[in-house]
């Protein structure tokens, strides 16, 4: 009875810490029991098709930036109409150029201007992060929509409405198919390229969240701003760079979707992207209230959220229409078991308590 | 006739006896003020007579009724009102709304009848004296509006006696004698009074009679006209004496910061020059300026007027810059200004350094680690992992760390606002020990507290503020408890 208490204990205290580590094991298990229920066998192949898929790297890439602006206890809502922004620029930029550190280069900067202006607004005239960020949502797709058609084919890449790497142009073969689409032979298996850029962000985030006085500063606003002004934090400046952290983040996404899709359409393309993040992120561990959460979560947390999709996409007779309804119920389900486990715990508590009590 | 008599009442918060059978009489319309200092006991009494918290033992009698363990409801409804010094109107409603919440009057359809409570609102208004609209959002009026909207909605449900939390905290001159003027038309009406202030001229203007507590015992009670402020000063503070001998003279070097004529939000003209190694402290009431100095000498508030100097250099800018120039301040509330939950006990540590050295981009854990574990010797901070939250820690082993988050950044210029509250006795006596220590090892310090014995103990001279001004300075060896009162509630001039 000791022992048992003390295994569920561990696995509690374990569960809290690195709940986003059990949910994406749990959901990774449900995948592969439906592909075995199919008939198939469940193989490397479904994995790395999650971890090289656009939801996994380019969502994951845009919800370590939003992670990062949740934890000062703000919110992003313009980082999928900021990623057509970053993916048009930066598109127009290489079939100009046919330079692909230029192409890189441009989606990374219109990502931050994207983001700056936010930052700006937010942390500076101390707008509401819902509202400024709602505001440049519908001016950054609606300006992209606006300009597409108007732009020279052999600039946009295409004449139906949306940004395109010129198929014929020198690096179209290497973007598309050696990049976006590549895979690194590791011995055994073969590792989807994109994840592996993902992979090195995330790395690069930790750094920066865990041992740069930029990271601490991060937490120590999102946790208490009075404290930490007086702490010497500058409050706003700090806020403003998030949000440039957050669209330069937009901006490797963007460069990650011309790879992988070739192409960006200002009417649809990155629609949602913002909640899919947030989605990553709570998934992830990170605190809505700021402060609080490991960004290695959060690509734990893109890898669930992908995973679902694909679950729902192998169930025969459920449609991709329903795909969301899912993902909301794995989202309410997760977050029910992290709020509702506390309270009954404490109402067990209260309960041997209240036996003791009479039992004396 | 008596309206109340609360005989014999005791109060114990587990193993501390807070009020051992006080006893407090009142007369209709009469207004009578309770005093003592903090901790005496006052509030909690008030708690018990409405209702918030149970007495242990002792009688209540209101109103010829008496009350065993009464509720908040019940004490509602015999006529007592408590009007906070944290005011508890609602903002975002309408004066006639806030006045008529909970108790709204409606019409047939059972829609508020909004002509009705106006008028009413307006009668209310007209028989007090008060100028006020009832249709205007309450988040327009003034503190003092404010104060007497609280009032006012006390009366009108017919309140016969009305307790007063320092009202007069957030008020002008003109306001208070405003508000002095409607207690008195009310007084005539047959209300009642509790009033409870600091502030010795003001009790004498407005209060009949008075009863003094002091650390949780009856001390004294009668009429006003009876008394003087220096008897009532005496009667509170007692005949303590506090052992000084943990202070000892030391030599002070040259001038290290320098205040001209300094004019900021809550304080004007003040001068002060305080050298290298002395320890000064600043004592006032909640508004007296002291506090808000202080913080304008750190660069938390702006600075109107007049000069900040340290090592020679003037201030000005962002607290960032404050700090550069070798100022730290230990802000009062800790929870609101100082802790930072989500962080660990070390990070918490490290903060105000980290945001000095910003321009080294990368933290050196190890090293913050062994300059931690330094400190944390040094200031005998009893924490077992240096990466637990900060919350982990008791509030004195708190306020330690924060001690140490300043003296990390090795600022000349230490500003201590309150820094032993919520600090038990053990750590209080440590922390002053912990500062003697600093300003021998040539630190400049000022503290803001209105503990005097603290102050008997650490520091060189003392300065008390009323009203934005520094109005006296004693020496080391002048500092008494009652003489500091008598400067800091203004009773010397009353």
């Amino acid at each position: 009875m000791k022992k048992g208490n003390n295994i569920l204990k561990t696995i509690g205290a374990l569960w809290s810490k690195y709940s986003y580590i059990f949910v994406a094991v749990i959901i990774f298990l449900g995948y592969a029991y439906v592909i075995g229920a199919n008939g198939r066998q469940f193989n490397w192949g479904h994995i790395s098709g999650i971890l090289g898929s656009q939801n996994t790297c380019i969502v994951g890439v845009m919800a370590l930036g939003m992670a990062l602006v949740i934890i000062t206890g703000g919110i992003d809502l313009s980082l999928g109409a900021n990623l057509v922004l970053a993916t048009g620029c930066s598109i127009m930029v290489y079939n100009i150029t046919n330079s692909i550190p230029l192409m890189f280069i441009t989606a990374v900067a219109a990502g931050a201007a994207g983001g700056l202006v936010n930052g700006l607004l937010v942390g500076y005239i101390k707008m509401p992060p819902f509202i400024a960020t709602l505001g440049t949502q519908l001016i950054y797709r609606s300006y992209m929509l606006s300009i597409v058609r108007e732009i020279d084919v052999n600039i946009a890449g295409s004449s139906s409405s949306q940004f395109m790497l010129l198929s014929d142009s020198k690096y179209y073969e290497f973007l598309k198919f050696n990049i976006g689409n590549g895979k690194i032979n590791l011995g055994a298996i073969d590792f989807p390229i994109i994840t592996l850029i993902l992979i090195a962000f995330v790395a690069l985030l930790m750094v920066v969240s865990k041992c740069t006085k930029f990271g601490k500063k991060v937490y120590a606003v999102g946790s208490n701003d009075k404290s930490a002004r007086l702490a010497g934090i500058n409050v706003e400046l700090t806020k403003c760079l998030v949000y440039v952290c957050a669209g330069a983040l937009v901006g490797v996404g963007a460069f990650l979707q011309a790879c992988k899709v070739g192409s960006v359409t200002p009417a649809s393309s990155g629609v949602s992207y913002e909640m899919y993040a947030v989605i990553a992120c709570v998934l992830g561990g990170i605190n809505m209230s700021g402060g609080r959460g490991n960004l290695l979560g959060v690509a734990f947390g893109a890898m669930s959220y992908s995973a679902v999709s694909m679950i729902i996409v192998n169930i025969p007779g459920l449609t991709v229409d329903i795909q969301n309804a899912f993902q909301g119920l794995v989202l309410i389900t997760v977050i029910l078991i992290q709020l509702v486990g506390p309270m009954i715990k404490e109402k067990i508590r209260q309960y041997k308590k209240h036996r003791e009590g009479a039992k004396a | 006739m008596a309206l109340l008599e609360m005989n014999n009442i005791y109060k114990t918060f587990g193993e501390t006896t807070v009020l051992h059978g006080v006893h407090l009489d009142l007369n209709e319309g009469e207004v009578h003020a309770l005093l003592g200092e903090n901790g005496a006991g006052k509030s909690t009494l008030m708690n018990i007579l409405t209702g918030v918290l149970p007495a242990d033992k002792g009688s209540i009698v209101f109103d010829g009724k008496s009350y065993a363990d009464p509720t908040i409801q019940e004490m509602e409804k015999a006529g007592i009102a408590f009007v906070h010094q944290e005011l508890n109107v609602i903002n975002d409603l309408t004066v006639q709304e806030n006045i008529f919440l909970c108790r709204e009057i409606r019409n047939k359809a059972g829609l508020l009848n909004k002509k009705e409570m106006i008028a009413k609102t307006k009668q209310l208004f007209d028989d007090l004296g008060v100028d006020m609209n009832p249709t205007v959002m309450v988040s327009e009026l003034k503190t003092a509006e404010k104060q007497l909207l609280e009032i006012c909605r006390a009366l009108y449900t017919n309140a016969k006696l009305l307790i007063l939390d320092e009202p007069t905290t957030a008020l002008s001159n003109d306001e208070i004698d405003h508000l002095f003027s409607i207690i008195n038309n009310l007084k005539a009406q047959g209300k009642s009074f509790i009033f409870i202030s600091h502030k010795m001229p003001e009790i004498f203007a407005i209060a009949d009679r008075y009863t003094v507590f002091r650390n949780g015992e009856f001390i004294s009670s009668g009429n006003i006209k009876d008394t003087n402020a220096r008897d009532i000063t005496s009667d509170m503070v007692g005949a303590k004496y506090e052992e000084t001998d943990t202070y000892k003279e030391r030599e002070l070097g040259e001038v290290v910061l320098e205040l001209k004529n300094a004019t900021g939000i809550g304080f004007e003209n003040i001068n002060l020059t305080a050298r290298k190694g002395e320890i000064i402290a600043f004592t006032g009431l909640a508004g007296s300026g002291a506090s808000e100095c202080m913080q304008t000498i750190f660069g938390a508030q702006h600075l109107d007027n007049g000069e900040i100097v340290v090592n020679g250099k003037k201030l000005e800018g962002s607290i960032l810059k404050h700090m550069k120039n070798s100022v730290g301040l230990l802000p009062a509330n800790r929870r609101e200004n100082s802790v930072i939950p989500d962080l660990t006990i070390l990070e918490n540590y490290s903060i105000a350094e980290n945001s000095l050295s910003g321009n080294r981009p990368f933290i050196i854990k190890k090293s913050e680690i062994k300059k931690y574990l330094e400190d944390k010797k040094r200031l005998n901070i009893k924490a077992e992992n240096h990466d637990d939250l900060i919350d982990a820690l008791s509030g004195g082993n708190k306020q330690k760390v924060f001690l140490g988050r300043w003296l990390n950044t090795g600022v000349d210029v230490l500003l201590f606002d309150n820094p032993t509250q919520g600090v038990d006795v053990g750590a209080k006596a440590e922390i002053y020990k912990l500062i003697l220590e600093f300003a021998k090892q040539g630190k400049t310090i000022i503290i803001n507290t209105l503990e005097i014995p603290e102050i008997q103990k650490v520091a060189d001279r003392c300065l008390v503020f009323y009203d934005g001004h520094i109005v006296k300075e004693f020496k080391h060896s002048e500092v008494n408890e009652k003489d500091v009162m008598l400067y800091s509630t203004n009773a010397i001039n009353s």
